[in-house]
């Protein structure tokens, strides 16, 4: 188009764009990126196998404990069998909302070397690589939920729905997710500065975690300094307060005899206030450290120049 | 061995390819015939999405024709597939292969490896040839960092690792700016001075890049040859008559006394020239040959005029591109790097 | 002499005629050579000194204090703790080989590698041998400090055996990874999502925790098809052996045998498929398509 055209369409600079749209551009950013996500994630086969591997994966988890518990047998394994089973399923939440965040940079930088692109674009890039984790926090949600239900109709967990307490349920599910999120953008940035093999980070991390949070054992019967690491652990009080969600007085991960929970605060277990309190405080901390350890990493990558190399090896 | 001797080093007959494709298939090559004696540099010229890739990648073995054969010193791509890889290497312009955590030292002699080198041998190659393609600055920085420029160079350096004896050049200059394009191309030449029983099978767009480097040149559009041959005898398919400017500080009886004399075809002032400005006249002057212009220059002086500047006009092999095809080279739109999955 | 000659050849005949020698040593270069990248990738980004061996050490001790929590005999954290340490092989299967033909591919070196003359096998037994530097190193920290910190104690009466069904079961494990190379690069994408089924569902079969006896019919195929599910099978009952361990697998000799039956059948079938996938990408022209 000739600079005439240009003008004659009245195309000419317009200082007013540059100010942006606010929220507006926010959410935009936001749909598509989740549009994209999804795309990504669920357009490469039909939906029966694509349900197939996401559940595959949470259920072999949840499967693998039941029978660590099986094998060593008596009324411990059975008692602890609701226990793992909530945890693990929860786990895979944890997995997937890691991931989902963490794999967009290395996708976007190595594979489809668009990360240069989506970064020098106007949209927020917090925002953009949220709405492409949001596909996966789907998946891992499905995949969460499937593995419950396995629990309940395969592996006699007793969940009764009169039971529940919804509110605390919907309290720490909503709070937990953001502190997930947290912990994806710390690991997006990390994976900023490390190689392309960083693939499997994600599941080391949630790996790791799975020792501090009480997903599958009572935090008790670690050494106290790890207990406290657990207890500074959103995550930990996660899974505890959708324990006590889903079976009210039942065994609690963060607390009960001998556990430093107990020695700190003189009591066997926290009540539900309590979880989502320490859910929230220790949620807005990491929250707040994500902020910090992602904009430090985007800073250290432009100043070295990491936004668009591959590293393959 | 299917060799015979003095081989050709390319030997193609009727290659066609056809690329699987919605929602039509698409055919790359349409019996393509081509014969390159070793030592030659030969040169493809087309415009984006001729076929040229294409015919490369089948050369090299990487792709297989959909019908016809090819040969490369004799062996068949079909199936003397390894000893071809053993004596050829390619260098692909915008090429990024490679392990970014690598520096450009270390990537060289993993290739030098996959080409049997000894491991010191391997490494006194590449230093020898990172000095000679000028990056022994960057040696020791990683390939990732490495400007599009000096990643060439390296490129250029891989493809030599093997001292092939004949090397596929995929549009080597591709995305480089003035100065690292030239200095690609005085590497080549220097590369083919030293080994000139070597062969060098050049894909281009550029006329310029074509005109310099090959002794001989097919031009190709829409995956056939057009027309083979020297730089000089293409453009001499355009230009049967020599053509000549010429500025003269007068001439009495104008164009018309030029035109009569013997061996001019005709004669005229030349348009948008400053003739008028300097008070000189420029005049566009079709000979019969070359060797009309001694009698035309004796018979100027004759008339009392002064020869002020001669210059000789050269058709470009854009000028025979446009022969050939009846458009120019930017008129087709289609990338055979997008649209064909080659 | 210019810099740009290196070996005269009289012709491009003679040149291209190459000496089974010169063709075997070719291919064991083109081993260490794509091992190098590895090697050197280890040394220069050394983040995965914290990801690949103290994070994994943290994942293993998890299910340790499961079984802590339990109460088990001991003899179990071992089996955790041998499993913990097998992992690391597996991950790098899945990791940097299965999936790697394909990132080859999307960074444009397949072509570079088909076009060199060495046999293609030879670069994927170079990642392999990359890869097992550090899952090597992995392994061995997981199992040390795992070892040290949770007292575990082993009781090995044939070394030998040991060692053989361990090199007999990292054979098998990296001849399959080879396989699921192929296989990657043939599906793309889908393969890609394959990941999600080679890990925690080929734990739980495998009885990555457990032994995998107690997996009744389930166990029994996976010790006839799963590389990490015959070899840590093994492998557990040659290291505790005084531990009472559930029987209904079959003896290490045995597994022994299959480790050997799945490695031949893993090499030709990756040999086979290396074979198809390059002739199916030259009809197809799809050495270099990039995105998929």
């Amino acid at each position: 188009m000739t600079s005439e055209a240009f003008r004659a369409r009245g195309d000419t600079f317009d200082a007013t764009r540059t100010r942006g749209n606010g929220p507006a551009d926010l959410g935009r950013s936001f749909r598509t990126a989740t549009r994209l996500g999804w795309q990504m994630e669920a357009n490469w086969t039909d939906p029966a196998l694509f349900f197939i591997y996401s559940v595959a994966k949470p259920v072999s988890s949840a499967l693998i404990l039941v029978v660590m518990l099986e094998v060593i047998g008596g009324a411990a394994g059975r008692e602890f069998r609701g226990f793992v089973v909530v945890g693990s399923a929860l786990w895979s939440f944890v997995t997937s909302g890691i991931a989902g965040l963490a794999w967009s940079i290395l996708d976007d930088r190595e594979r489809y070397r668009m990360l240069k692109y989506v970064y020098v674009s106007p949209s927020d890039f917090v925002v953009v690589l949220l709405g492409r984790g949001v596909a996966r926090v789907a998946v891992g949600a499905m995949g969460a939920l499937i593995t419950l239900g396995v629990g309940v109709t395969v592996l006699g967990v007793p969940v009764d729905p009169a039971g529940v307490d919804w509110i605390l349920l919907a309290a720490v599910m909503a709070l937990g997710l953001v502190a997930i999120v947290a912990i994806g953008v710390v690991l997006a940035g990390i994976c900023i500065q490390t190689r392309q093999e960083s693939w499997s980070y994600p599941e080391a991390v949630a790996g790791a975690m799975f020792l501090v949070t009480g997903a599958v054992f009572p935090l008790a019967v670690l050494p106290a300094p790890v207990q406290a690491i657990g207890l500074l652990t959103p995550l930990s009080w996660w899974i505890a307060g959708v324990r006590e969600a889903l079976f009210p007085g039942g065994v609690s991960s963060v607390g009960g005899d001998g556990s430093l929970f107990a020695d700190l605060f003189g009591r066997a277990v926290p009540d539900p206030l309590e979880i989502v309190l320490a859910l929230l405080v220790t949620g807005a901390l990491v929250t707040l450290a994500a902020a910090g350890v992602f904009r430090w990493s985007e800073r250290r990558a432009r100043d070295r120049g990491l936004l668009d190399r591959t590293t393959g090896s | 061995m299917s060799s015979a001797p003095a081989q050709l080093a390319i030997e193609a007959h009727s290659v066609r390819r056809v690329y699987r494709a919605k929602p039509a298939d698409v055919v790359a090559l349409d019996g393509v015939d081509l014969d390159v004696a070793p030592g030659e540099f030969f040169g493809l010229l087309g415009p984006n999405g001729a076929g040229k890739t294409t015919l490369i990648k089948i050369l090299t073995t990487l792709l297989l024709p959909s019908s016809g054969s090819a040969r490369v010193f004799g062996f068949d791509v079909e199936r003397d597939v390894t000893r071809i890889r053993r004596i050829m290497n390619m260098v692909a312009g915008g090429e990024q292969s490679g392990y970014g955590i690598l520096t450009a030292r270390e990537q060289l002699w993993m290739f030098s490896q996959f080409y049997g080198l000894g491991t010191r041998e391997g490494w006194t190659r590449v230093d020898e040839l990172i000095e000679a393609v000028g990056l022994a600055e960057q040696r020791l920085q990683r390939v990732s960092t490495l400007s599009t420029g000096q990643r060439q160079k390296m490129n250029m350096a891989r493809g030599l690792l093997n001292d092939p004896w004949i090397l596929f050049l995929d549009e080597p200059t591709l995305g480089l700016d003035v100065g690292a394009a030239r200095a690609i191309r005085a590497l080549i030449l220097e590369w083919k001075a030293a080994v000139p029983d070597r062969t060098v099978l050049l894909t281009t767009h550029y006329m310029a890049e074509a005109d310099e480097l090959c002794d001989r040149i097919a031009i190709v559009d829409r995956g056939r040859v057009l027309a083979i041959g020297s730089p000089a005898e293409l453009k001499r398919r355009v230009q049967r008559e020599s053509i000549f400017r010429i500025e003269l500080d007068r001439l009495d009886g104008g164009s018309a006394a030029l035109a009569r004399l013997p061996g001019v075809v005709s004669a005229a002032a030349a348009s948008g020239e400053g003739g008028e400005e300097r008070q000189t006249m420029v005049m566009n002057l079709v000979l019969e040959e070359d060797a009309a212009l001694g009698g035309v220059v004796g018979a100027l002086g004759a008339m009392g005029s002064t020869i002020l500047a001669l210059r000789k006009s050269e058709p470009t092999l854009e000028d025979v591109f446009v022969e050939l095809v009846g458009r120019g080279f930017e008129e087709r739109e289609q990338d055979d790097r997008t649209a064909v999955p080659a | 002499m210019s810099v740009f000659v290196h070996h005269r050849t009289e012709s491009p005949q003679a040149a291209a005629d190459w000496s089974a020698r010169q063709a075997l040593m070719t291919n064991l270069r083109a081993v260490i050579g794509r091992a190098y990248p590895r090697v050197r990738g280890m040394v220069r980004e050394p983040s995965w000194v914290f990801f690949e061996m103290l994070l994994p050490f943290l994942a293993t001790s998890g299910f340790v204090f499961v079984y802590r929590a339990l109460d088990a005999p001991q003899e179990y954290v071992g089996f955790v703790v041998l499993g913990g340490a097998m992992t690391a092989f597996w991950l790098n299967v899945v990791w940097m080989m299965a999936s790697q033909l394909w990132w080859e591919k999307s960074q444009g070196n397949l072509e570079l590698y088909f076009a060199a003359p060495m046999h293609f096998m030879a670069v994927l037994f170079g990642m392999a041998v990359g890869g097992l530097f550090m899952s090597s190193t992995r392994a061995i920290v997981v199992l040390a400090v795992s070892t040290t910190l949770y007292g575990v104690t082993f009781a090995v009466d044939q070394w030998l055996l040991l060692l053989a069904v361990f090199v007999l079961t990292l054979a098998a494990l990296y001849g399959l990874g080879m396989v699921l190379a192929s296989l990657f690069l043939l599906w793309g994408r889908e393969a890609w999502h394959l990941t999600q089924l080679l890990q925690e569902p080929v734990y739980f079969v495998s009885g990555l925790n457990f032994p995998v006896g107690r997996l009744g019919f389930i166990g029994a195929l996976a010790i006839a098809f799963i590389p990490l599910a015959v070899g840590l099978d093994a492998m557990r009952q040659l290291a505790f052996a005084d531990a009472a361990y559930p029987v209904g697998t079959p003896a290490p000799e045995v597994e022994i045998v299959i480790l050997v039956a799945m490695t031949g059948v893993f090499l030709a079938l990756a040999r086979w498929a290396l074979a198809v996938i390059e002739r199916r990408a030259r009809v197809a022209g799809s050495l270099s398509i990039r995105w998929q």
